[in-house]
């Protein structure tokens, strides 16, 4: 980067170059570019040429440099001068006033060398700003503090009066108003009673009764004198507190702005501290001046070297070896360190090794951009503009990051390793070493081979049959019975809607396991299928008796949803479309077909398409009814039954079989297919597209 | 409390333009300053700048002589009132009037008195204890304005506030609010896009248009002199006619030959410097007299015809389709696709560089 | 003004009923009856069934009826019954409270602040919602004994109730973002005037507005412990740490513990506060499951 013979400041606006060396420096180069060739040597040897340290510049700067070290080294002699013209008794206002006057002689001093660099004019600009409003907002201190003294002496004083008549005024107000509450609430029953005003206004209106009259009484007892007087007490004292956050807050922010109007001027040209102090969050801050900043980024430093990258080589593991863990798995090392274990500490060793290279880039970035901008000639934050950059921008990342880290270890963590676990043999003859066997688990399971791959085309197969059907009865019935239920003739609407409600209110996982005992040998279901046919029919031994009464069953339970959403769609129906219907000649079947039943499909839609997902996903039922039974090892196998959906075979093969690997893996198709889909109808869904993201 | 803007300019971040900038305005104590300028041209940015509650990304905010920049806008000493009137739904009217005292930790008796004065000012006592939700929308409105009230601010921020009233009621807050800006002796800064609201209400109106002032000066200026060809067609309904034209030897000709004008005395002074160039020629649908004279005249069909009672709007079209909107009393008659003269009156003219659309005269 | 009257205009203004009609509509309330029949008759086995005293370790239907609180007596004297009701009411409570804890934050920082990532962040969440909460079930067992390893009193327990909050996060910030989106920023503008910094903006203003969504937000976390039987049976392996769910199993599995009555006398404890609950509130809770349409 060339020096150029002006600079930018935040706001955009240019201003020339103080430092008078680099401005002669920036207009050889400026020529540099601009004039042909033929030149360049000989600009290139007066630059060479140009002084140093010997410029006049330099010097002149040098100079007023010292002669400010001399003046900074006479403060404290000047803050005895000062403490003694002093008087006030409040310690803050006299360390207001005497920073005033320390900022006034440095204004004056500043001032008149503010043609020679851009951070005198600074200073003298910022020292005229203490010196002019520190000493406005010390009086004003001292003027609330007067009254406070003044508000505490009558309070005392108060305290000592005899309060005995003002507190039976203050009663006898309050009984009076209680009295005229009673009467406007007896006037208001009676509107009540005589029908002129609804139950619902009454209620209101009695209410507001009651809160007037709240208020005016606290009103009455506020003002009696001596409430009154603490009132005010309490005032200036909050007065006094906000008045100094509030002027201090003031000072400062017409500092920064005029940080943002003054340039600066730096030396170097290459933002060489970003790269030198990238390994060291922290360090790059701490180098520019901005000292708070950088204990925030120290602390990620320690993080990084105190915890993530020791974890991610094998310190303070629980057992594994931190990311060599995920290559290891455990190998040849004790029989109770398994491999799982390696496995999932490796993955915290990533997500750490991840949070850690944020902290890298934020801190990299942040000191770099800092750099280029101060190279450009904008100031850099100060404490407070950081503070306050991080309040207002801050809030948001503050706000959402326990749940960032939350959703980071509890739900991506699982998944992570899910998806790593369907890579390997886990299973059985494996369960405390297992090893790295690539797409062999997936391409068991779209083959059809071996013990656990073997059922799972028959699985498939079956859950499809299961989520369409179970699904489609349930939305058929609940359909059906809010379309009869909501017919204009019916009456007991309300009866009707809480029985229809109760398949889905009750807990299913206890009528699922209710049937499941009364489908069971001797259970009375079966007594009664016996009685009904004249035969013996053992529901849960039979393949498709269980999986007929599984269909049945669910269109039982998830009915109910179906028909609650039903009719509230069916009561938001504006009126005058059946009217106006009405008057087109429409009867009432055509009515239904051409207005309810369509208005009822396109509303119920989306939230339909999660009931197939859900079904397809609907464990409880298939493994608390018949646990996935019955078993046809000759078609299934030994680790599958007959009813089993894809989940619960998951189940199985993960927490009772131990086929861990091919669990993963099954769990990996099925969970990408579901994200497809509801991938799918999400982003056709309104809220998607009119979301502006 | 006088309020000043000096060279103000707002960038939003992400953006590469300014929205608005260099806008120099001073807003003298007691003045009813209306911002007008249609959707989009920055107007709620600017009373939100003035609010506090965007920051300024340029430029100094003085209130008072004292630098507002960045201070809080609880601090600044402003109360404000918005167009969907932003009234807390779970708060009982007196706790939406309240809350802001309270928040300053005010004395009870303070807010108490407060509140109560501020609600028998807008005859709002009966609702007190009701929800917003309960209450209608012109109550509503009021509440709005008394929960700016009780801060008893030195500046009175107002945007759009009338926009969603019904337009009898508009008609009846709008004088409602110049009362209250008299009786509560506030600086009133009220943004709009209705020319109707900144005519009867101001006292001052700024025009803004694509992020910079227009015009600013008291309503009867916009229609008598309004300083360009943007603000010529904003202000006034009818809009005001505009014929470009060009000036030759003293006269203006309108672009089609279809007539000619010869301005008074004192304008052609003003345009002799634009002798050969391009001119836009205004004149407001008042300013034509029916009948014939000697010169400026024009002869037009009646298109269609608005009858107002007192007046009448002839939408009128030339022989070559051009067309224009005079106004005639209400008891002349006219009838449609009648041919009729009239004249200019060339005390009403109003002559604007085509260029760069500012007045001339 | 009374609802009778409105009732009986109501009533005569409808057209006469013609006798197709009436055939109809009698069919219709055949069909209605025999509906109300399916739904009521297992229900009231329950109920029928927990109370019969002439039962043994397995439910009868029919025969001999002798009323009885037995079975009650040994589901409070003989089971864990009374520590899987506390289990799952402090896991459900905790559960709710976590949720809108973390929910509160995120839902209102993604409606009302345009940050760096918030968009990346966003879709992720879509993207997070969408994965079937079972997909982690290989880990979770492991997990927790790292964790516990590192934090010793960290049970199983305290897991699962991280388990369910964490995996609400996503769904759920997702479906109070966009009820706060409804309410007009206008609101927040006119706190921050009326002298509100951004936390209070949110509990003042933005929590009390909101607080119909936080309700449903709240009880669908707290329900669903209640009724889930995957997680406890993978997490839980001491039967006195069982939720309801995952010990009332043990009831109608385990030979040892076969107590048919006994379940049905504890499922008919743990259904009716669920019951009067889904009844009372059933507005609320079918609303929810509409907002948070796709999780399905």
């Amino acid at each position: 980067m060339r020096y150029g013979t002006t600079i930018m400041d935040d706001i955009g606006n240019e201003h020339p170059r103080r430092n008078l060396r680099l401005a002669e420096r920036g207009a050889l180069e400026e020529r540099l570019e601009s004039e042909p060739k033929e030149k360049a040597a000989q600009i290139k040897g007066e630059l060479k040429s140009l002084p140093r340290k010997e410029h006049d510049y330099e010097k002149k700067f040098a100079k007023v440099r010292a002669e400010e070290k001399a003046f900074l080294a006479k403060a404290s002699e000047r803050k005895t001068t000062f403490e003694g013209s002093l008087a006030d008794s409040d310690p803050t206002i006299r360390k207001w006033k005497l920073e005033a006057m320390e900022s006034r002689a440095r204004a004056e001093f500043y001032a008149p060398h503010a043609d020679l660099s851009y951070d005198f004019e600074l200073l003298a600009e910022q020292h005229r700003m203490i010196a002019e409003q520190l000493p406005a907002i010390a009086d004003t201190r001292r003027e609330t503090l007067d009254a406070l003294d003044a508000a505490k002496a009558d309070l005392e004083a108060a305290k000592k009066e005899d309060h005995s008549q003002a507190n039976a005024d203050f009663r006898r107000l309050r009984k009076e108003r209680l009295k005229q509450r009673g009467e406007e609430k007896a006037a208001l029953r009676k509107l009540y009673k005589s029908g002129q005003i609804s139950s619902k206004a009454y209620v209101n209106e009695k209410h507001q009764k009651d809160l007037a009259a709240a208020e005016d009484i606290r009103s009455m007892k506020q003002s009696l004198k001596i409430n009154m007087l603490a009132d005010r007490v309490r005032y200036l004292k909050h007065r006094l507190k906000q008045d100094k956050k509030q002027g201090i807050a003031v000072l400062n922010s017409d500092i920064s702005d005029l940080r943002r109007k003054t340039p600066i001027e730096v030396t170097k040209r290459c933002p060489w501290i970003s790269y030198l102090t990238f390994p060291l969050p922290g360090l790059g801050q701490l180098l520019l001046g901005q000292t708070f900043k950088s204990i925030f980024f120290f602390i990620g430093s320690l993080y990084i070297y105190l915890i993530a990258i020791p974890y991610a080589l094998g310190r303070g593991n629980y057992r594994g070896q931190g990311l060599f863990g995920l290559v290891s798995l455990a190998e040849g090392a004790s029989r109770l360190d398994r491999s799982v274990i390696f496995m999932i500490e490796g993955v915290i060793a990533i997500i750490l090794l991840l949070i850690a290279f944020l902290i890298y880039y934020n801190s990299f970035r942040d000191v770099n951009r800092n750099e280029k901008k101060m190279i450009s000639g904008i100031r850099l934050n100060n404490w407070f503009e950081t503070k306050t950059a991080a309040k207002h921008k801050g809030f948001p990342y503050f706000a959402s990051s326990p749940s960032a880290l939350v959703t980071l270890f509890i739900v991506l963590l699982p998944i992570a390793v899910t998806v790593l676990i369907s890579f390997t043999n886990y299973d059985p003859t494996h369960q405390s070493k297992f090893n790295w066997i690539g797409l062999a688990n997936y391409k068991q399971i779209i083959l059809g081979q071996g013990i656990a791959g073997g059922p799972f085309w028959l699985i498939t197969g079956w859950t499809l049959i299961w989520t369409l059907f179970a699904t489609s009865l349930a939305i058929f019935v609940g359909f059906v019975l809010a379309l009869l239920v909501n017919q204009d003739r019916v009456y007991g609407k309300r009866f009707f809607r809480t029985i229809y409600l109760l398949p889905w209110a009750v807990p299913a996982f206890i009528t699922i396991m209710f049937f499941s005992i009364m489908f069971s040998p001797n259970g009375p279901l079966t007594a009664l299928l016996q009685q009904l046919t004249g035969q013996v029919i053992n529901i849960k031994e039979s393949p498709w008796g269980t999986r007929i009464v599984l269909i049945l069953l669910q269109g039982w339970l998830g009915s109910s949803y179906v028909f609650l959403l039903c009719t509230g769609i069916l009561q938001s129906i504006p009126k005058d479309l059946y009217e106006a219907a009405n008057i087109d000649g429409a009867t009432g079947f055509q009515q239904t077909r051409h207005i309810t039943i369509p208005i009822l499909l396109f509303q119920t839609a989306p939230l339909m398409i999660g009931q197939y997902t859900f079904n397809f996903n609907n464990f409880s039922i298939i493994y608390l009814f018949n646990g996935g039974g019955p078993f046809e090892p000759s078609k299934y196998g030994n680790l599958a039954g007959s009813s089993d959906l894809l989940i619960s075979y998951i189940y199985k093969l993960t927490i009772q079989k131990q086929f861990q690997g091919i669990g993963a893996a099954i769990t990996m198709i099925v969970s990408l297919v579901l994200i497809f889909f509801t991938w799918i109808g999400f982003s056709r869904s309104k809220s998607f597209r009119e979301e502006k993201l | 409390m006088k309020v000043q803007l000096v060279n103000i300019g707002k960038k939003y971040e992400g953006r590469e333009n300014f929205t608005i900038r260099h806008i120099d305005l001073d807003i003298d104590d007691k003045d009813f300053c209306v911002i007008l300028g249609p959707s989009g041209c920055g107007k709620s940015t600017l009373l939100r700048m003035i609010a506090g509650l965007t920051s300024i990304t340029e430029g100094d905010l003085l209130f008072g002589g004292k630098r507002m920049n960045s201070v809080e806008p609880k601090d600044r000493d402003i109360a404000m009132v918005f167009q969907s009137y932003a009234l807390y739904p779970h708060m009982t009217v007196y706790e939406n009037m309240a809350f802001s005292l309270k928040m300053r930790k005010e004395r009870k008796s303070v807010i108490h008195d407060r509140v109560l004065e501020a609600a028998e000012l807008l005859q709002i006592k009966e609702y007190l204890y009701s929800k917003p939700s309960e209450i209608s929308g012109g109550q509503r409105q009021r509440v709005a304005l008394g929960r700016a009230m009780v801060r008893k601010a030195g500046v009175f921020l107002m945007d759009e506030p009338l926009s969603n009233l019904d337009a009898k009621l508009r008609e009846h807050m709008r004088i409602e609010l110049v009362r209250l800006h008299k009786s509560l002796d506030t600086t009133s800064i009220y943004v709009t896009h209705d020319q109707t609201e900144a005519m009867t209400m101001a006292t001052k109106i700024v025009l803004l248009d694509k992020g910079k002032i227009q015009q600013v000066g008291p309503p009867t200026l916009f229609y008598e002199k309004p300083a360009n060809l943007f603000v010529a067609g904003f202000i006034g309904s009818p809009t005001m006619n505009i014929f470009q034209g060009e000036i030759k030897d003293g006269l203006f000709h309108s672009t089609e030959e279809d007539f000619v004008v010869e301005p008074k005395a004192e304008d052609l002074a003003l345009l002799k410097p634009f002798e050969g160039k391009k001119v836009a020629m205004g004149i407001r649908s008042e300013r034509f007299i029916a009948g014939l004279a000697d010169k400026n005249t024009v002869h037009v069909k009646v298109d269609v015809i608005e009858m107002l009672g007192k007046e009448q709007l002839l939408y009128c079209k030339f022989p070559n389709g051009k067309e224009c909107v005079i106004s005639e009393p209400g008891y002349f008659e006219y009838a449609v696709d009648e041919e009729h003269n009239f004249h200019f009156d060339v005390d009403g003219l109003h002559f604007f560089d085509a260029e760069t659309t500012e007045r001339i005269n | 003004m009374s609802k009778n009257k409105e009732k009986g205009l109501y009533l005569s203004d409808r057209p006469p009923l013609t006798p197709v009609k009436a055939v109809l509509l009698t069919i219709s309330y055949i069909l209605l009856f025999f509906y109300v029949f399916i739904i009521v008759w297992p229900l009231a086995q329950i109920v029928f069934s927990s109370f019969n005293g002439n039962q043994g370790e397995y439910i009868h239907v029919g025969g001999a009826y002798q009323f009885s609180l037995k079975h009650f007596k040994y589901l409070f004297q003989e089971t864990y019954f009374l520590n899987w009701v506390i289990n799952t009411i402090v896991i459900a409570v905790a559960t709710a409270l976590l949720t809108l804890l973390f929910v509160s934050f995120t839902g209102y920082a993604y409606s009302r602040y345009r940050f760096k990532g918030r968009k990346a962040s966003l879709m992720a969440i879509m993207l997070i919602q969408t994965i079937p909460a079972f997909v982690g079930i290989a880990a979770y067992y492991t997990m927790h004994s790292i964790i516990s390893a590192v934090i010793p009193g960290f049970t199983r327990q305290m897991f699962l109730i991280l388990i369910y909050a964490g995996g609400g996060i996503a769904g759920n910030t997702f479906i109070l973002k966009g009820y706060i989106d409804s309410i007009s920023s206008e609101l927040d503008d006119a706190a921050r005037i009326d002298g509100c910094g951004n936390l209070q903006v949110y509990r003042l203003i933005i929590m009390p507005i909101v607080r119909p969504m936080l309700a449903i937000i709240a009880l669908w976390s707290f329900i669903g412990p209640f009724l889930d039987y995957l997680m406890p049976s993978i997490l839980l392996s001491d039967p006195k740490q069982y939720t309801l769910a995952t010990g009332l199993y043990t009831l109608i599995t385990d030979v040892r513990n076969m107590h048919q009555p006994v379940f049905a006398a504890g499922g008919l404890l743990t259904a009716i506060p669920i019951i009067i609950l889904f009844i009372a509130l059933q507005k609320q809770l079918v609303s929810g499951l509409a907002s948070g349409a796709v999780k399905g």
